[in-house]
């Protein structure tokens, strides 16, 4: 692994005065960051976990209770995939609530899960009752592991630490219909609801990473994506609570908290009810809670979208002259339920669209477990083809062969995370 | 005085003012009007608006959990006073929820109250309903029907490993299943193995009505 710095001076100049030569991939990202052209359109390891267990065939009891075998497995296969930023993730909405005591559904074949009909809070009186979280249960020692790790195995400023941000959490230990009605009617409550999530159940987990030497940690936060709640209930609730979490983890643990990751994203499914000012409104609330300035998609309906009002917005928001970069999410069902040209069109159709002018970052949001290897190597290639800058004029003339791959098995011997990942697979 | 207490009901549905909806069906009913119209001018009503908001964008899920909410209640209230009056000619049993991972309560709000007002007699599962309690239910409450719903793609796809679990079970033999939500078609209908698909409330409770 590259020199982090090094890879962020290399694609500050590249980016900035002398696009010459062949980046590092992380430099590619770099560069993309501040809103220039790389040499190509980035495309960073999305939220893999149920997919990266499935391709390289480890038992989730297994997987999801030995932070080594998570880690390398995810780290191969990303790699196998080759992106251009890794990730590491987790089952990030369950370890408070876990090591709390609420009632999980294991399974053989994916990630633990919150039991949604037997939730923790049921009334207001049980939450007098639940104390501070304590680090030693559950599963947060591996939570704590898996962050560690992701440092000490070189992911560089892509290693973070991972938790449940407030709102999801309350979600999860209430149920979100119990949550909602406390934002909408009971702010008082509500109140009290978002001070246990920060100070009792996360803070006490995101000092258990810092003292294992995390740097920055990230609070996933579907439940606050749009429209579970409206830019207006993010911006009065969830924006103020991610800051104040911000503040405290620098200030008490020299740690960058971020929490609020997918909160106001912009999920309508209906297409027929898709909105542009709706949808530049939940990007502008993003905004306020991101460690960087980018328009942000992650999980939408994106295959339906018109990619021109992301541009328009990016554009309109320039930052420095430039535009702001835009992270763009192919989703996750798309990715798995399209034939592969398909997905070469989509990214043909996006890149032609918000590429140009660089600053354009492909992701997936959640690969599903059952999404097929074939696809996920088609955008990989796509992308990297299509996106080689400068880009071609007409760009439906440049064809993407289908795509040649080896298999798993066959690419894992060898590599550093074999070892692990073959012994994994057999039975005790 | 009718109009106007079936426009607070439905105001108060819209609105998602639980208390303000229990008050007026009450009143509603200690003024002898009749608990038909007060279910289909006012809580029918209400949550109709609130499904139009819905679709127009000036609805969002939170505002459609309130309006849910209040639709249940003021339906409580008025249930006993129904099936006191629907006595004899009680409707087939339906059993509706919407699948796990799904919390969209707006649509199965609308169809519950169509087919009350169809004379069906309906349970209701709720939302983010498992597989299990589907199959529990059909077992225990024998249902004419099972309606399952989802408003994500994601969710869906829940329908199938239901429709195959009441399968595997031998529950399906004087059972019918229903589908119905945003993302569903006929063709998901078919594939999954369901006997009818509901486009909207409407053409649910038609549908019903010939299963």
């Amino acid at each position: 692994m590259a020199n982090p710095m090094f890879d962020i001076l290399r694609g500050l100049i590249y980016g900035n005065i002398l696009p010459v030569g062949k980046l590092s991939p992380h430099a590619r990202v770099f560069a993309t960051l501040m809103g220039k052209r790389g040499d190509t359109v980035p495309f960073l390891a999305p939220q893999i976990h149920d997919h990266a267990m499935t391709v390289a065939k480890v038992p989730a009891r297994k997987y999801y209770y030995d932070a080594a075998l998570l880690v390398n497995t995810q780290i191969a296969v990303e790699r196998w995939y080759d992106f251009d930023a890794p990730m590491i993730t987790a089952d990030n909405y369950n370890f408070e609530l876990e090591a709390l005591g609420a009632k999980m559904v294991y399974s053989d074949y994916g990630m633990p899960t919150v039991d949604t009909n037997q939730p923790l809070i049921k009334e207001r009186g049980d939450l007098d009752k639940l104390g501070e979280l304590d680090p030693a249960k559950g599963r947060i020692p591996i939570g704590v592991e898996i962050a560690r790790l992701s440092a000490a195995m070189g992911l560089g400023i892509f290693a973070n630490g991972l938790f449940c941000a407030p709102f999801s959490f309350i979600c999860g230990a209430t149920g979100y219909p119990k949550a909602v009605r406390a934002l909408r009617k009971d702010p008082a409550y509500a109140k009290e609801l978002f001070d246990y999530a920060e100070n009792k159940a996360i803070f006490p987990y995101l000092k258990v990473q810092a003292t294992a030497g995390v740097k920055q940690s990230l609070g996933a936060d579907a439940w606050a994506a749009f429209p579970n709640l409206t830019p207006e209930m993010v911006d009065e609730w969830v924006v103020p609570s991610a800051l104040r979490l911000k503040k405290r983890g620098k200030k008490e643990l020299n740690m960058r908290v971020g929490a609020g990751v997918a909160a106001a994203d912009y999920c309508e499914e209906d297409p027929a009810k898709f909105n542009k000012e709706i949808m530049f409104k939940c990007f502008t609330i993003a905004r306020k809670m991101m460690p960087m300035n980018m328009t942000m998609t992650i999980m939408g309906r994106t295959q339906d979208w018109d990619m021109r009002w992301v541009q328009e917005y990016s554009v309109k928001n320039k930052n420095w002259w430039r535009k702001i970069p835009i992270y763009a999410s192919l989703n996750g069902r798309f990715v798995r339920d399209s034939k592969p040209q398909q997905i070469v069109d989509k990214i043909r159709e996006w890149i032609n669209i918000m590429g140009r002018d660089g600053g354009l970052l492909f992701f997936i949001g959640n690969v599903p477990a059952d999404a097929p290897p074939v696809n996920v190597h088609t955008a990989l290639q796509a992308v990297h083809k299509l996106g080689h800058y400068p880009i071609a004029k007409d760009l439906s003339a440049v064809t993407v062969e289908p795509v040649k791959f080896t298999p798993f098995d066959d690419w894992l011997k060898g590599q550093p995370e074999a070892d692990v990942i073959f012994k994994a697979r057999e039975k005790k | 005085m009718g109009e106007g207490l079936y426009q607070a009901i439905s105001k108060a549905v819209t609105e998602g003012e639980e208390e303000e909806a229990i008050k007026r069906v009450e009143e509603a009913l200690k003024n002898k009007l009749p608990p038909i119209e007060i279910m289909q001018k006012g809580i029918v009503a209400g949550i109709s608006k609130a499904g139009e908001l819905w679709k127009k964008n000036e609805y969002f899920l939170p505002d459609v959990i309130m309006a849910a909410d209040a639709f249940k209640a003021a339906m409580a209230i008025l249930k006993p006073r129904l099936e006191e009056k629907e006595g004899a000619r009680k409707g087939k049993k339906v059993v509706i929820g919407v699948v796990q991972g799904d919390v969209h309560d707006l649509g199965k709000s609308l169809v519950i109250a169509m087919l009350t007002s169809a004379g069906f007699e309906v349970i209701d599962l709720g939302i983010d309903v498992p597989l299990q309690k589907f199959i529990d239910t059909a077992k225990a409450q024998k249902p004419d029907i099972i309606g399952l719903g989802a408003y994500m793609t994601t969710t869906m796809l829940e329908m199938k490993g239901i429709i195959a679990e009441l399968e595997k079970q031998g529950l399906r033999k004087n059972l019918k299943v229903m589908v119905g939500g945003v993302p569903t078609s006929q063709e998901f209908a078919d594939e999954v193995g369901a006997d009818a698909w509901g486009k909207d409330a409407l053409d649910a409770v038609q549908k019903a009505l010939k299963l």
